[in-house]
């Protein structure tokens, strides 16, 4: 009940703050906000199951969805969201779980793009394939990148990461098969007979096109939600955990350290490429610049602020940093600072982040 | 391709070189010392030839026209903003978490590189373009051909080599240096043999700064121009070039800059495609190359708990 | 007295506010490289709305929603994506640079925004799709580099290298450049693409020093054609440096100093001073006393803005209808301060004048009224 009473205020708290239009509006609500964050542990509006949580999160964003259908760009934020969500669960796979810094999430997000540009304009794949597509190469190009860096310690697969966060751009500016500089655009998202770019409209419902995307968004968290928990929750995730907390006792253990850290690398990637390829469908366009290392430093913030490991708290870390800097328009210059002088802050003080992973209990492993 | 021609690819490559072992040699300094990745080095390179820059304008708006005194303003205040800097990371952002995995501190200082890179561009008055940097050294030059060798080039170039030798007589020669080299070999050894280790890492953060100044001022002055993600890339090249010559060994971080800039002048000009391919080539070479020696070509002084 | 003149402004104020707000989007590049030419962009379509907002008979009020383009294609999707996700922006003045124009002309195609385009050149803008949307009032890159071709030709110059960026915008320079050139009897002794934010030159100067050319055309914008003039004279390349209407802005000067002296460049339309309605356009810019000149492109903004305020008063603030009233057959001759607007089938005027630049004593000067073209001066190895 007190779950169900927490979830309705949030929805209608992202419902205001979504349909706010002055900024001295959109500052009262995140005064609002702050506050009710800081009260909230006290009151313990949380507890409940874990099912409950995922149902009433769902059906929250459903009725958030419908309420606003005729606002494009409300819409447009919740789909993104939801996609960043996507893209940071898989990153969080790979650094949360297993240790491994991928400082070029952007950039696999961007191969996951440029896979779905590539293969939608020139084939004719079915375009759910392509998204899978988009998934599997960049799946393969982190593969092909952390191969040689595996048996090293953890600051060379950091510079790899950033270099190829820094070259990939270069490369697509200069490629013209790419689209080069000035990108590439892509055809309408097709699912079926559902044409993505077209309004909505069922008898008397009528809603922008953005809906579709927020419904397919939706779908690809809770297939990716779902995913990384099961796998979080197995003997897999245990195993993660032990290579990421000691390489050599792991080892000792029987661990192929090397196996694990590139699986866990690949699978986060092809989650990244997947949420990239939908994001590029929904824009409808790509571009080189969009994929640059400030965004792979976001992506970072984003984990590190939400709580390294927790899904939620990623989730509650992507609508703020994506939120943000939308709806209060004086800080859009300067989110880059804000956020990487609060994750420094996270880091020296609260290094768990907004909220901590949970300890793991081992007796109840299914 | 004529022998001038070749000398000029030659005499653009030295400068690349020298610029990236100043940074490189930061990188190992740090590294050595406190076993950091201190990654606001790059961006405390751009701040240095920034905080030149402001001394430059401050000075002429008052009226100082001759270049020597001019040139030396902006070094000496590049140096003295890079150091404080530098020392500042060290002091409030990199010791307290020292015992955190390496990888935080990485995280922290890859942060605050963004918050230096940021506040340039934000709070420097026409941040975002390029800077015009003043051409404060003689421009004259002489021809050999296909080969324009230029005074300036010259200078930057043996400037940049003393400051290399002084660094390495400073490291061997001096008691301040001795404790350095105490603190990387052993840190706990160290302190019990009454070293501060405070101020030691605290000095070592100031002098790897410094050369970062120097760095990019040289930058500025190359170039004729700064903006305000130069220290980006050139952090990123350093890094890579510590690595290449073994992270902690001073000769091998300047030998990873020289070999990082010959890398790019090859793939800029004996290569088939476009120059701004250089980059991609020369850190794919980097990476096979870490990926066959992963201790670096010198080798990585490396000490590891269990 | 006072009490008067107050009751008098409440009551005009009622009035005012009793007309119905319609606003408009203006998108250029605010930040970035190219800045200067976003702002002189920004303040002339903020004129216009100024003024029309002082004419008492105006239907509406209009407000214009200034968005920044950053001259980055994916900047630009995104704030065509947000301007035309949001119902009450009915139109837009966008785009300087042509990439980010390029770029987002399937976004105002998909939520149906009428735009006029104030600043990008690339002919493909308008010419390589068939969106009734789009609509352009300045010149496209075609007849300057003709004019460029055959003034340097006429000079005596016959051995050019060309550095162009890799975007469609340099590509295009690149491709009509080398047309007109070769038609006029010149010869292209090298052509190097470069990155559009690319910092260092030496290579591809080093190799076109070994080509010995006589003149360097550069087709980019002004951030990169700075550093490629600075570093030609490093390596002491002694080339005419030759560019486009990508560098006609004061920054380029400012950045150089004294060696931006004797560069040439082209661009369409004639200066501010010398259209017809540039004298009242400049005057009443002054009084506005904005922060920057209103540069090249400045003129062509405020027509732009003009056109789409009349359209609406004609038609109300809707986007379709508007869109229907910009269609070539309405737009037929229609005086503005930048001469007279037509659209063709695509949505493009045509702007027969080019005017020629040099820079001379850190200004650009017309060609004809400079003393290079008096003979006074001499260009480059000449």
């Amino acid at each position: 009940m007190k779950a169900a009473v927490a979830v309705a205020l949030l929805t209608a708290f992202a419902w205001f703050l979504l349909r706010a239009e002055s900024q001295a509006a959109v500052a009262l609500l995140l005064g609002v906000g702050v506050v009710a964050g800081v009260l909230a542990p006290r009151l313990r509006m949380g507890g409940g199951s874990e099912r409950l949580a995922h149902g009433l999160a769902f059906a929250a964003l459903l009725v958030l969805a419908a309420l606003l259908r005729e606002d494009d760009f409300s819409l447009l934020l919740i789909a993104r969201i939801l996609i960043v969500i996507v893209a940071c669960l898989g990153l969080n796979v790979q650094f949360g779980y297993a240790g491994v810094v991928n400082f070029a999430g952007a950039s696999f997000f961007g191969v996951g793009g440029y896979t779905a540009a590539v293969l939608s304009r020139s084939t004719g794949m079915p375009h759910l394939l392509v998204l899978v597509a988009g998934g599997a190469a960049a799946g393969l190009i982190g593969t092909l990148l952390l191969l040689p860096v595996l048996r090293t310690r953890g600051h060379y697969a950091a510079l790899v990461t950033i270099a190829f966060a820094l070259l990939l751009r270069t490369f697509l500016e200069v490629n013209d098969t790419l689209g080069g500089p000035q990108g590439l655009k892509l055809p309408e998202l097709r699912v079926g007979p559902l044409r993505f770019n077209e309004p909505v409209g069922l008898g008397a419902f009528e809603g922008s096109f953005y809906l579709r995307y927020v419904a397919l968004a939706l779908l690809v968290l809770v297939l990716a939600f779902a995913v990384v928990q099961r796998l979080e929750r197995s003997f897999a995730g245990i195993a993660l955990d032990a290579v990421r907390l000691d390489e050599t006792a792991a080892a000792s253990f029987g661990l192929d350290v090397a196996w694990w850290k590139i699986a866990a690398f690949t699978l986060g990637n092809f989650v990244t490429g997947v949420a990239g390829a939908l994001s590029a469908f929904m824009i409808g366009f790509i571009a080189p610049n969009n994929y640059n290392f400030a965004e792979s430093l976001i992506f970072v913030s984003i984990l590190l602020l939400g709580g390294i490991g927790n899904p939620w708290g990623l989730s509650l870390a992507t609508a703020i940093v994506v939120l943000l800097p939308e709806k209060l328009q004086v800080i859009q210059e300067y989110r880059f600072l804000l956020f990487a002088a609060m994750v420094i802050l996270i880091l020296l003080f609260r290094p768990a982040g907004l909220l901590p992973r949970p300890m793991r209990r081992l007796g109840q492993v299914r | 391709m004529s022998a001038s021609l070749v000398a000029q690819y030659v005499m653009n490559g030295a400068m690349l070189g020298m610029m990236y072992a100043l940074v490189a040699v930061g990188f190992t300094l740090f590294f050595g010392v406190l076993d950091v990745i201190q990654f606001a080095h790059g961006d405390v390179v751009a701040a240095g030839a920034f905080a030149g820059l402001l001394a430059w304008a401050g000075l002429s708006a008052a009226g100082v026209t001759s270049p020597a005194l001019l040139l030396v303003a902006v070094l000496l205040a590049a140096a003295l903003a890079t150091a404080l800097l530098g020392a500042l990371v060290g002091r409030f952002i990199v010791l307290p978490i020292k015992g955190a995995p390496q990888l935080n501190v990485l995280l922290v200082t890859l942060m605050a590189g963004t918050v230096l890179r940021e506040a340039i561009r934000l709070f420097y008055p026409g941040g975002s373009q390029p800077q015009r940097f003043p051409a404060l050294l003689p421009s004259s030059g002489w021809n050999f051909g296909a080969f324009h060798l230029r005074l300036d080039n010259v200078i930057l170039l043996a400037a940049g080599a003393l400051m290399i030798v002084g660094t390495h007589l400073f490291i061997t020669r001096t008691r301040l240096g001795l404790a350095i080299r105490a603190v990387a070999q052993d840190e706990e050894t160290a302190r019990t043999m009454g070293i501060d280790f405070r101020r030691v890492v605290l000095v070592t953060f100031a002098l790897g700064s410094v050369l970062a100044a120097f760095a990019g001022v040289m930058d500025g002055l190359y170039y004729n121009e700064v903006f305000f993600g130069m220290g980006l890339l050139l952090g990123v090249i350093g890094f890579a070039a510590a690595i290449l010559g073994g992270l902690g060994n001073l000769y091998g971080a300047i030998v990873g800059g020289f070999l990082f800039a010959a890398l790019q002048t090859v793939g800029a000009v004996a290569l088939p495609f476009a120059s701004a391919y250089k980059d991609v080539f020369a850190f794919g070479v980097v990476i096979v190359l870490m990926a066959i020696r992963p201790t670096g070509l010198i080798g990585e002084r490396v000490s590891e708990r269990v | 007295m006072r009490l008067a003149a107050a009751a008098l402004t409440v009551a005009l104020s009622f009035a005012a506010s009793a007309k119905e707000t319609v606003r408009i989007a203006f998108v250029g590049p605010l930040t970035g490289g190219n800045s200067a030419i976003g702002l002189g962009g920004r303040n002339s379509a903020d004129l216009a709305v100024r003024l029309r907002n002082a004419d008492a008979k105006a239907k509406y009020h209009y407000e214009l929603v200034v968005l920044d383009d950053e001259c980055k294609p994916d900047a630009g999707v995104q704030m065509a994506t947000r301007a035309g996700s949001d119902r009450t922006i009915v139109a837009g003045v966008t785009h300087y640079c042509s990439v980010v124009a390029m770029a987002t002309v399937d976004t105002w195609h998909r939520f149906g925004v009428p735009v006029i385009v104030w600043g990008a050149v690339l002919p493909d803008i308008t010419y390589a799709n068939d969106f009734k949307e789009i609509h352009r009032v300045n010149g496209t890159m075609i007849n300057q580099n003709e004019a460029n071709a055959r003034l340097v030709t006429g000079q005596g110059y016959k051995k050019f290298a060309v550095i162009h960026d890799t975007t469609d915008y340099g590509k295009g320079h690149d491709k009509y450049f080398t047309q007109f050139v070769k038609q006029d009897g010149g010869q292209i002794v090298g052509d190097f693409g470069v990155t559009a934010d690319q910092q260092d030159f030496t290579a591809e100067l080093t190799q076109i020093k070994a080509l010995n050319p006589e003149v360097l055309y550069f087709g980019g914008l002004t951030p990169i054609g700075v550093r490629v003039r600075a570093q030609m004279d490093k390596l002491g390349l002694k080339a005419q440096f030759d560019g486009t209407s990508g560098i006609v802005n004061d920054d380029f000067i400012k950045a150089l100093g004294p060696l931006a002296e004797g560069v040439l460049a082209f661009r369409e339309g004639a200066p501010a001073e010398k259209l017809p309605g540039g004298k009242q356009f400049l005057a009443d810019y002054q009084k506005q006393a904005y922060a920057n000149p209103p540069e090249a492109y400045g003129p062509f903004a405020y027509a732009a803005a003009v056109l789409l305020m009349d359209a609406i008063e004609k038609t109300g603030p809707d986007r379709k209808k508007i869109v229907a009233q910009l269609a070539p057959a309405h737009v037929k001759g229609v005086e503005s301060i930048v001469g007279q607007i037509s659209f063709d089938e695509h949505g493009q005027n045509t702007v027969p004048a080019i005017s020629k630049y040099v820079v001379q004593d850190g200004k650009w000067v017309l060609w004809e009224d400079s003393e290079y073209a008096a003979g006074k001066r001499k260009l480059a190895g000449k």
